[in-house]
């Protein structure tokens, strides 16, 4: 444990001295273009261009990972949002349940992304554990799907386009990943599968891969869930989606994330647990409701 | 000056127990070691006991702060143990956040045996720290019932979830074979943080959301098989919640004049207690076992929920005996 923190720590170090580089060589090139009098601005073309290794195209993949057009098909899953408004009706109140929900989502699940994204090599005893620990039909089913997706834009879409001096071992790892995972035939219902593919594992492993920070890979996995849930809060018609990106905005948020991974920065994924307890009822009783808009 | 007596070999909170099965079928301990805190009571064994029935007690009734126990089980192949409590595990208050009182316990469970832990629900104290491990390793054709439940403190006194910190950890693993290492299926981690000194929100209670006791039941083997099955089928026959009744007047009438089976008629009466008790419920299939968590409003409606499944499909009764199941009814 000691060791991963160290690396945990050295990565913050080191994340932080290419930020200050940065920082160093753009004040450099603002003064020569002063002193040669040309145009302040840096060129449009070169605006997430910077002289870290590998950053350029880290930002590029930052952007994609984060981007809601990601065809992970998150709108699909409500993450119990859908249950917890026919549950509480009408007490409900969107932010008391987001925050219950990134606080389950974190502890339960963010530990298994900084693990994937610290060492890849683990990824299937990661995605084994993960698979153990989730109490739930419906989570499993929302968690698995879209880490399936996940690994199918990997291989038809960013793996091709992996920025240069990726390490082979750890492409190598998903490689295997998808082998075990479509060896194992779906039609025979096993009760223990070999892969199963959930997506806290598979989204750190592969923001490893695309050379994000652990901090960036943290923050983008926490921020894409609000995301979602606030997609299914504006399709379940709990506000619009001017007062959506006004909550997505908010310090609240900002806050809530920063805080959450602050908690889970350590820890360790056999100490992964449900901190909030009836999310396992709503997000089970799902199956439950009359009528569902939402697969979670 | 050196002590008279032997140095003993156990440790504060150490207990240990061997179950095995005698001929005949008869299933009784061959080991039981304990120390204080911990105790250990089985009742004198008879010639028709379907499984060995221990009492895991502490002495007070209660753990203090700082109290471990730690209890190792082996239940050789064949043979059947229950564990109940007497009363409520009360957990007393420590004096800071580092102080925990821990239980742990460790089971082996050998092919074709059973384990039944059927106790009374932990009730934390205000103020209490408190990990409890619970790590079964089965074999195959080897059978678990596992009920892990907490209430909310104690209620009468206006506690509701005040402790500082709660957390429950039940694992079950596959033994190891020749050719592979055990195999991790299953991982309930439940945990509880309870609120700063000085910070004015009650966060924790307000993550419990009116629930007063919260109940994970794990269920594995071919001895649990058929409860397994009647709380899936019950859990999909579950009214839809938000659904409405289109029927006509007329064709209410006409229902409601038709018998009811003995069966429809203990489940309508059960789902009328799940309303009145504020009872949610959800059971999932895990990697060959069957989770079922539960919460209630209050501890009694909890108990009476999961005694009243039990007792109704009988096969903890039939397989571990009448009384692995008395502190459920």
């Amino acid at each position: 444990m000691n060791h991963k923190v160290d690396s945990s720590e050295s990565q913050i170090l080191e994340d932080e001295i290419v930020e200050l580089e940065r920082k160093l060589q753009d004040a450099k090139s603002r003064l020569k273009a002063r002193s040669n009098g040309t145009a302040i601005s840096a060129p449009p073309a070169k605006v997430l261009q910077s002289n870290g290794p590998l950053a350029p195209s880290s930002h590029h993949f930052l952007l994609l990972l984060a981007d809601s057009a990601l065809p992970l098909g998150s709108f699909a899953f409500s993450s119990g949002l859908e249950s917890y408004l026919a549950h509480t009706r009408p007490a409900s109140s969107f932010p008391a349940f987001m925050k219950l929900s990134l606080s389950s989502i974190a502890s339960t699940t963010l530990p298994f992304v900084l693990a994937a994204h610290r060492n890849p090599a683990y990824l299937i005893e990661l995605d084994d554990t993960l698979d153990a620990a989730m109490m739930c039909t419906v989570g499993r089913r929302a968690s698995v799907a879209q880490g399936r997706a996940l690994l199918s834009i990997w291989d038809r879409s960013l793996s091709s386009a992996s920025p240069p001096g990726v390490s082979l071992a750890d492409i190598q790892v998903l490689k295997e990943f998808t082998i075990l995972l479509r060896s194992a035939s779906p039609t025979v219902s096993s009760d223990l599968p070999t892969a199963s593919a959930h997506l806290g594992p598979l989204f750190g492993a592969i923001a490893h891969i695309l050379d994000m920070s652990l901090g960036q890979t943290a923050y983008v996995f926490m921020l894409s869930h609000v995301k979602a849930l606030l997609s299914a809060a504006v399709r379940a018609s709990i506000f619009g989606p001017y007062h959506a990106q006004k909550v997505l905005a908010s310090v609240e948020v900002q806050e809530g994330i920063q805080e959450v991974i602050k908690r889970e920065w350590d820890t360790k994924i056999d100490d992964a647990g449900q901190s909030v307890p009836v999310m396992d009822l709503w997000v089970g009783r799902h199956e439950m409701l009359y009528s569902r808009i939402f697969n979670s | 000056m050196t002590s008279p007596f032997p140095s003993s070999s156990s440790a504060p909170g150490e207990g240990r127990l061997i179950v095995r099965l005698l001929p005949h079928s008869v299933s009784a301990l061959s080991t039981i070691t304990f120390q204080y805190p911990l105790k250990l009571i089985s009742p004198s064994p008879s010639a028709h006991q379907k499984s060995v029935l221990v009492f895991l007690l502490t002495y007070g009734g209660g753990l203090v702060g700082g109290d471990r126990v730690h209890l190792t089980i082996d239940v050789r192949p064949n043979a059947k143990l229950s564990i109940v409590t007497q009363g409520h595990t009360k957990i007393f208050k420590s004096p800071s956040r580092d102080v925990v009182t821990r239980q742990q316990l460790r089971v082996n469970v050998e092919a074709g045996a059973g384990v039944c832990l059927l106790p009374d629900p932990v009730q934390p104290f205000g103020g209490s720290v408190y990990e409890q491990s619970q790590i079964f390793t089965l074999q195959d054709g080897a059978s678990l019932c596992l009920l892990d439940w907490v209430s909310a403190g104690r209620t009468a006194r206006g506690e509701n979830w005040d402790f500082r910190a709660w957390s429950g950890r039940n694992e079950v693993w596959a033994a190891p074979k020749a050719d592979a290492k055990a195999r991790l299926l299953l991982r309930d981690n439940v945990l509880l943080e309870g609120d700063e000194a000085g910070s004015e929100g009650k966060l924790l209670k307000n993550n419990m959301h009116g629930l007063g006791l919260f109940g994970t039941l794990i269920l594995k083997g071919p001895l649990l098989e058929s409860l397994a099955a009647f709380f899936m089928a019950e859990f999909s026959v579950l009214p839809r919640i938000g659904a409405r009744d289109f029927r006509s007047q007329e064709k209410v009438d006409k229902d409601s004049g038709i018998v009811l089976s003995k069966q429809e008629l203990w489940r309508r009466n059960r789902l009328k207690q799940e309303q009145d008790d504020g009872l949610l419920w959800s059971a999932a299939k895990v990697r060959g076992c069957i989770v079922v968590k539960f919460g209630a409003r209050t501890v009694e409606g909890g108990r009476t929920w999961v005694g009243s499944i039990l007792k109704e499909e009988g096969s903890v009764e039939t397989h571990f005996g009448e009384d692995s199941l008395m502190c459920v009814r």
